[in-house]
């Protein structure tokens, strides 16, 4: 009798902890998303939402790293971010560096503690986390004759300045993409989004390049992002 | 034999350098954030001490079965869990663990409550499975793994999560839903003492598989035993030492059994050692005659 009753009250117990366990993990998480599941294992990384330094191509980034949090705790300007499990599903854990809130500032140190080689060490010019894209209805001094300034921001911020991000005889800057190392300091310290008619806008977005190992990055992939 | 007195008693150490590894872990996020020191990195997923890198086992695997590939640092950093397995066992689950950490504040807090304190500090198991259940979950761990095609332990590794929490509040002010999992792994102590690290817990697995081997094991010595049993209802996992268990797989050589035995029937001993002293006897025997 006694021990039936216990069988019982222990059934009991795991019906109530395995129930508020699931309500627990299912109001935490944002149900819309699970209309569509693709969103749990699709890449959160696009436009301004970077992988740091030196990162293995994305399809394999997540399998490889283990979500130990080093890279975040020895960059030194905080810049790199992990992802949550409500906005990324399988991706949650991993680095990334959002360049509008703080971009990367290519001190190299979060490379060589990687444990997994999801971020391989490399030199700073070797580096492509993105590519800069100019966007010249928006840039102010590529519509110089409406506004009337010449601004320099970006081309003087730049770690590779001169090389990576060059200006022509009209002070206007443009991106040499095979250079260009997808940091995020421009975009992060362009103004034009104080000229009142963009409302808000950067006129630099760091387009991602996520399907090839660093080396073997050609131009055309580059110009196609 | 009156009870060991207080610095000989090895839960003591035990104690002392669980809360030293959990104040390391705990704390790096603090030195790294405030004082950007960057000597000791990362937590039980991955700790970096100076050069030194560990990775732990089974996330390890894990990178390494859904990525395909080998990266051969990471396999340099699994050496030193492992080799610790190879000659202790699971100790980094009883020695190191911070879950094992806040398992046994709970268990200390439970025991300060008068009259039931000690009762509560060792309930009996209200809810058991099978022990080999604890293979079982490595196996689906791994398997789910491999469906996935994600690793999963490095995303709900309880151990893991206590520093990545700590880590996301010092460094992002927030912290994130997966504390649910620490909190649900410390309710799940109540039924049962320690019911996730001996059922569920895939890394415990591991380092069980491979301390099979082990060579530090705690020996049952029967003449010495009187039978009071207090080892039995001492022992987390619910192994039965006077029953001759002691030496089983899933015992992780946290030594309650040993300071809680009065005639010192239960003792660590090196594997080898006690291979030597039996053959031992004949050649002395041989001697003598």
């Amino acid at each position: 009798m006694a021990k039936k009753k216990l069988t019982e009250s222990r059934r009991k117990f795991l019906k109530v902890s395995l129930g508020a366990f699931l309500s627990g993990a299912l109001t935490s998480c944002d149900l819309s998303r699970f209309k569509n599941p693709k969103t749990m294992v699709k890449s959160p990384i696009g436009p301004n939402i970077l992988r740091p330094p030196g990162a293995v191509p994305e399809d394999h980034f997540a399998q490889k790293c283990i979500r130990c949090g080093r890279c975040g705790e020895v960059c030194p300007y905080h810049c790199i971010k992990y992802f949550d499990v409500k906005e990324a599903g399988v991706f949650s854990g991993t680095p990334y560096i959002n360049v509008m809130e703080k971009p990367c500032y290519l001190c190299m140190k979060c490379v060589y503690v990687c444990p997994t080689g999801s971020l391989v060490p490399c030199a700073k010019e070797d580096v492509r986390m993105g590519v800069a894209v100019i966007n010249r209805q928006i840039c102010v001094t590529w519509q110089q004759e409406k506004t009337g300034l010449m601004c320099k921001t970006c081309f003087s911020v730049c770690p590779f300045s001169g090389v990576a991000i060059k200006i022509d005889h009209d002070f206007r800057p443009y991106i040499v993409e095979e250079n260009c190392t997808g940091c995020g300091i421009c975009a992060y310290s362009c103004i034009a989004d104080t000229w009142y008619e963009n409302k808000g806008k950067k006129a630099i977005t760091i387009m991602p390049i996520k399907w090839k190992k660093i080396k073997e990055i050609k131009l055309e992939d580059i110009k196609k992002s | 034999m009156a009870r060991k007195s207080f610095w000989k008693r090895i839960t003591i150490w035990r104690y002392l350098f669980l809360t030293a590894c959990f104040i390391t872990v705990v704390g790096n996020p603090f030195t790294n954030y405030y004082w950007d020191i960057n000597f000791i990195q990362g937590w039980f997923q991955s700790l970096g001490v100076g050069n030194l890198w560990v990775v732990s086992p089974l996330e390890g695997i894990e990178s390494i079965l859904t990525a395909k590939a080998f990266y051969m640092p990471s396999l340099v950093g699994m050496v030193v869990p492992v080799t610790l397995a190879f000659l202790m066992g699971r100790v980094f689950c009883s020695w190191m663990c911070p879950i094992e950490f806040l398992s046994m504040i709970t268990d200390k807090i439970l025991g300060l409550i008068p009259k039931w304190g000690t009762k509560l500090k060792y309930r009996p198991d209200l809810i058991r499975f099978p022990k080999r259940l604890l293979w079982f979950a490595l196996v689906a761990e791994l398997l789910l793994t491999m469906i996935v095609g994600y690793p999963l332990f490095v995303w709900w590794s309880p151990p893991g999560l206590v520093g990545r929490e700590t880590m996301f509040y010092v460094f992002y002010k927030h912290i994130t839903v997966e504390i649910a999992i620490v909190v649900l792994v410390l309710l799940l102590n109540l039924p049962t003492r320690r019911m996730f690290c001996r059922y569920f817990c895939p890394l415990g697995a591991t380092l069980a598989l491979i301390g099979k081997w082990r060579q530090l094991v705690i020996r049952y010595d029967a003449s010495v035993c009187v039978g009071c049993k207090v080892c039995d209802s001492r022992c987390p996992m619910g192994i039965k030492p006077s029953v001759g268990e002691s030496q089983s797989v899933y015992c992780w050589n946290c030594a309650e059994c040993v300071d809680a035995c009065p005639t010192s029937a239960l003792n660590f001993v090196w594997r080898d050692k006690g291979v030597l002293k039996v053959s031992s006897f004949p050649v002395a025997e041989e001697r003598k005659s």
